[in-house]
């Protein structure tokens, strides 16, 4: 028995143990999170304080969320994953931003949303790190580092940021607004939904005839699908979500 | 009786019909998903494109000597422009052109990024760290948005390729063909990493 044990544990072991995969964490519930201690818990009720206000004026998510380590998977990999997992921003809007801190990794990113790369570019996220964040946190300042990245963020998306306008601004090409391009549907199409609409208009009108309370019951289900909502608890909801893998990494 | 037959009749042909549209609307529906992306996609690489002329004259300004470098990025930059990106997710051929002709431009610019190490002073100035934030963000974005293309083009495979769709996909001909996927650079399982 003991050496069936031992043989399942060997076989098990190395499935477990080899991938060194740090699954995304479910959505923190809070504005600032912190799970490896990066942070003291007065700053982190600060940075905490601060984005939930901030979010309440002006409807923009900034989220804050230290981690210890991405594992194996590429840090850009892995914080676009939590980015689309946690549904950051708004739903339509995207106007989400997170800074993500990996204490172990020595590494930290700005992910921005769909929704702020016009008012956060790569430059600019990247100016933050090397200005305010980076400097503080080597500095032995997380703390520090932290809430003067917030703050230049803040003063960023609002347009305020010192010497934000001078990196020319023709260079960070613009995001292409339609990017859900449309396209037209071929004069076969056309015919087809509307033979095929035709035949099923004169079926639904039979069936009506022959069997209303099926013909009734088909129409409703047919109707009732779709809808569904989703509701928030006490901290931050999301709803947006996308982001096209904006912002800018850094490490210490 | 005969009332019966013809009710059972067009019941089942109203339910064949209602199958039949609807998954050819699945299959519009997820079709539409991957031109979006693909929009997405060409979006990314034009962003990279465009970021290009300011890069290749700011390190000209400090690196004069390079031409050969400078020659080869505008040379990859330009096979790019020549690519007529019209329907591509369709077209498996032209996808794998663009494809080869993106990745020669990445190569390209990485050895310019390299060419650079050369020179601190460069590489001090805030206008080369904005440019290469720039570029570091847009191969990211190129990364993220290539993994959606694939993500959304499997989608689509698969309803496509499954039964019974197979065959109702076959009625229209190449208007539902098998996508392409991007695969990764030989060797290389991101873009290229322009770190210093």
């Amino acid at each position: 028995m003991k050496r069936l044990l031992l043989a399942l544990v060997l076989v098990v072991w190395p499935a477990v143990a080899g991938a060194d995969e740090v699954p995304v964490p479910p959505p923190p519930g809070r504005w600032a999170t912190d799970t490896a201690g990066f942070l003291s818990p007065s700053a982190l009720q600060a940075a905490d304080a601060t984005l939930e206000a901030y979010e309440r004026s002006t409807g923009n998510q900034v989220l804050v969320w230290v981690g210890a380590s991405t594992g194996d998977t590429p840090l850009e990999d892995w914080t676009v994953k939590a980015f689309e997992r946690w549904k950051v921003g708004r739903a339509g809007l995207d106007n989400g931003l997170v800074v993500f801190v990996f204490a172990a990794d020595r590494r930290v990113r700005i992910e921005v949303g769909y929704g702020l790369e016009d008012e956060v570019p790569d430059a600019v996220a990247s100016r933050i790190l090397g200005d305010d964040i980076l400097p503080r946190i080597r500095a032995g300042d997380p703390d520090g580092a932290v809430l003067a990245g917030i703050a230049a963020i803040q003063s960023a998306i609002s347009g305020t940021l010192r010497d934000a306008g001078s990196p020319s601004p023709s260079v960070d090409a613009p995001r292409d607004g339609g990017r859900r391009s449309g396209r037209e549907s071929s004069p076969f199409q056309d015919l087809l939904t509307m033979v095929v609409g035709g035949i099923l208009a004169i079926g639904f009108l039979i069936l009506l005839i022959t069997n209303p309370s099926l013909a009734l019951y088909i129409l409703f289900s047919i109707l009732s699908s779709g809808g569904g909502g989703r509701g928030g608890g006490g901290g931050w909801s999301g709803g947006g979500g996308r982001s096209g893998g904006g912002g800018a990494s850094g490490s210490w | 009786m005969s009332k019966w037959i013809l009710g059972g009749i067009v019941v089942v042909a109203l339910i064949a019909a209602m199958s039949g549209v609807g998954t050819y609307n699945a299959l519009v529906a997820l079709d539409q998903g991957v031109q979006a992306q693909w929009a997405q996609v060409e979006n990314v690489y034009q962003r990279r494109a465009d970021l290009i002329p300011n890069l290749v004259e700011t390190v000209k300004g400090a690196a004069a000597f390079e031409t050969d470098t400078f020659t080869a990025v505008t040379e990859a930059r330009s096979k790019v422009g020549q690519i007529n990106a019209g329907d591509l997710a369709n077209n498996p051929e032209a996808f794998a052109r663009f494809q080869q002709a993106q990745d020669g431009l990445s190569s390209a610019l990485s050895r310019l990024m390299v060419v650079v190490e050369k020179y601190p002073d460069l590489k001090a100035t805030q206008n080369f760290r904005d440019l290469q934030a720039q570029l570091e963000g847009t191969e990211n974005r190129i990364a993220v948005e290539r993994k959606r293309f694939n993500e959304t083009a499997q989608a689509f495979n698969t309803k496509r390729m499954s039964f019974p769709t197979v065959i109702i996909a076959g009625f229209f001909g190449s208007r539902f063909n098998e996508k392409p996927y991007f695969k990764a650079q030989a060797g290389a399982e991101r873009a290229p990493a322009v770190r210093f």
